[in-house]
This record gives structure tokens, sequence and C-alpha cells, in this order.
């Protein structure tokens, strides 16, 4: 791809399409289709945004802990790598919010409050702090290298909090219900079209992700062509201006 | 070589010294932000999160200080009257009356596990704050009664313990 071109491909293009084929549905199914839950009512149908969402998150900063880590690891630090880890974190932080607003929206209609400090609610809020300090650590001062170098030191630290986060509800006490669909272990009981619609979210909001990565990343190759074309352009003018060839 | 990019526009210089300082303002403000959740989460877990059968036995779960207890709300035991609401909550058998002044919220009901914030008064559980918890079950509500009505039964007397 050449700084001038686009962010698009025609792979993206047809992903891009795929992916609003399955956000109807997925509004179809959640809104429409599936049943209201026998305790909650309608309420439930958050749930087909709020466990997606932090899905996605994990895998965003996942994806992000494993761009770094082979960034720091090949002898030959290709800044591709970082890039991709970069723009996983943005989106994971989007998704990360995302849960947290529409957790406290299902919060204030079961449990009867918007927030309590508890456990898991308390461990996810710091997890998208964390990931807010990431990529503003990404916008320090620096070249591109020690832009990667900082960076994926500290997605290599955030990422262990992914686990504490999901275990959470089993390590302590906690008003949030037990980890669900990424404990085969856990007693979950989900009706009808109710399971069929979560896992729909599930692979609609994994593909929406992996959208916007492949976008997002190419967006900050540009960044940084333009960057270093700044830098040519200064270099180029102090040349002239001494004489230099 | 000063390779710096020139410039004479001085509001440039400021504006971009303005950006340089942005970013470290975020991650001050991100680890102020961190300290502040920690803080929060500790300060709270400061009221010790008991079971019913729990208290006045358990470490930490003694009668006359400030406890989270979670339990089942009994089948046919919530009173509404002067705008507050009673009940009794019950976990592995042990029972404790509760009273709250105000309507609890939520999907609040018999037979649904609660947690009440307060502290045991002559031996009722004089709550500030009740929050109610839901299981990882989902049913759908247009299932036949019966099925409904059995299953309710049966999750309410398995959680009473």
């Amino acid at each position: 791809m050449t700084p001038n071109s686009g962010t698009g491909t025609s792979a993206t293009r047809r992903l891009g399409v795929l992916v609003i084929v399955l956000v109807i549905s997925l509004a179809l199914f959640g809104l429409q289709f599936s049943a209201e839950d026998v305790v909650q009512g309608s309420t439930v149908r958050i749930m087909y945004v709020h466990v997606p969402s932090i899905w996605t998150a994990y895998i965003a900063f996942f994806l992000t802990a494993v761009c770094s880590g082979v960034y720091l690891s090949r002898r030959q630090r290709s800044l591709a790598w970082d890039r991709v880890a970069g723009a996983s974190a943005e989106i994971g932080v989007l998704f990360v919010a995302v849960s947290l607003v529409t957790g406290s929206l299902w919060g204030r209609l079961t449990w009867g409050t918007y927030w309590v400090w508890d456990a898991r609610l308390t461990s996810t809020a710091f997890l998208f702090i964390t990931y807010v300090g990431y990529l503003a650590v990404r916008r320090l001062d620096g070249t591109h290298r020690q832009r990667a170098r900082r960076s994926s030191v500290m997605a290599l630290l955030a990422v262990l909090e992914i686990p504490l986060v999901h275990f959470s509800v089993n390590l302590w006490r906690s008003l949030h219900q037990d980890a669900s669909v990424a404990d085969p272990n856990a007693k979950v009981k989900l009706d009808g079209l109710m399971l069929f619609s979560l896992f729909l979210g599930l692979v609609t909001f994994t593909l929406l992700f992996v959208w916007l990565v492949l976008h997002r990343q190419r967006t900050m190759l540009l960044e940084d062509s333009f960057a270093d074309r700044g830098l040519d352009v200064a270099i180029a003018e102090r040349r002239n201006e001494a004489g230099v060839q | 070589m000063d390779l710096t990019p020139r410039t004479n526009d001085e509001s440039s210089v400021a504006s971009k010294k303005k950006r340089r300082w942005i970013p470290i303002v975020m991650v001050v403000a991100a680890m102020s932000a961190g300290g502040v959740v920690v803080t929060k989460f500790l300060t709270s877990a400061i009221d010790y999160y008991c079971n019913v059968d729990e208290v006045g036995s358990r470490a930490g779960c003694e009668g006359d200080r400030r406890l989270r207890v979670q339990g089942i709300v009994e089948e046919g035991s919530v009173q509404q009257q002067d705008g507050g609401t009673s009940f009794v909550m019950v976990f592995n058998l042990e029972k404790i009356k509760v009273v709250y002044a105000g309507d609890p919220g939520g999907v609040f009901q018999e037979c649904i596990p609660v947690v009440a914030h307060g502290r045991v008064v002559d031996g009722t559980f004089e709550s500030d704050r009740i929050e109610v918890k839901h299981s990882n079950s989902y049913v759908e509500k247009n299932k036949t009664r019966l099925d409904t009505a059995n299953e309710e039964a049966a999750a309410c007397s398995v959680l009473e313990g």
C-alpha cells in the first residue's frame, strides 16, 4: 500500500458488507425474535451487546500483547506489529467502554443500581483505565521505535489483568453473575434463541473488530508515513540551507 | 546539524508544546484514576461480605459491625407498607429478617438472591441498600406456565440451600 492510497481493499469491503448483514441480523434476533426473560423481561436483550463487547475487548487486548511480544522478540523489529498492537488496543478500549456503559444500564434495571465497587466492575474499570494509559504512552514524544518499545512492554504487563477481570467473580464474592460464556464449568442456561442470539453477537462483534483493526492499522501506517515525510522535508531544507548536497 | 523543522509561527510552536503535554497529562490522569478505583474498591471491601448463615459465626461477620449480607428472598415473606419493605433472607437453611426503608428496585422479588448492606439491630438486619443478584439462567417468558412454575419452585428451594 502506498501512502497515498486509501485503507480499504476488496477483502475489507466484502468483510464490511458481511458485518453490516450480521449487525442487522443481530438487531432482529436480539430485539425481535428472541424471547423476553421470565425475571428480567426485555432487559435481557442488553446481554447481546454487553457480553460480546467485553469478549471482543479481551480478544483485542490479547492481540495487542501477542503483536507486542512478536515486535520485541524479532531481531528485525517491524513496526507493522506495533501498529496492529496499537490499533487493536484502541478498538479494545472502545469495546470496554461499550461494555461498561451497557453493564451499568443493565445493572440499574436488574440490580437496582448503576454501579457497585465489587470485584468484577472494579477490575473492568481498572482494565479500561490501564489501556487508556497505554494509548497515552503511545502518544508520548519520541521516534516510532521508541513508541513501539515502550508500548510493547506495557502491553505485555497490562494483558495480565484479563484473567484477573474474568475470574474476579470466582476469586471474590460479587454482585455480578459468575463467568459464563468462557467458562466450561459454569452452569449456564439460555433458552431457545437466547443462546443463538448471544452466539450471533459474539461472531458479529469479533468480525466488526477485525474490520476496524484492518482499517485502523492502515490509517496508522499513513500517519507514520506522513510524520516520516515531514522529517525528510526538514532534513532537505537544512541540507539546502547548509549547502550540503 | 539541527534538524528541527523551522517555523516562524509562534502560535504553532506553542500549540506543539501544548500537544506534547497532553499525553503526559493523560498518563498522569490514568494513573490517578487507577488509584481512585483501587481505593474505592478497598474502601468498599471494608463492609465484610457474608452469607446469612455466617452472620455472627464467621470471623469478620460479627453482628455489631456494618456488613454486606447475601441470601435468597424467602417465598411469601415480602411485605411492603408505609413506603418500606421487609422480607426474610435465607441461606443454607439459616434465616434473618431484613427491613429496608424504600423499594429495593431492580428485579427484586421472592426467590431471588439479594445483597443487603447494613447492620444487625436486635436480631433484625436494618439495611440502607439492597442490590439484586441475577444468576446465569435465562428462561423464556412465553414457556408454559406449568414449566415456569415448576422451575421457579425448584430454583427457590435449591437457592435456599
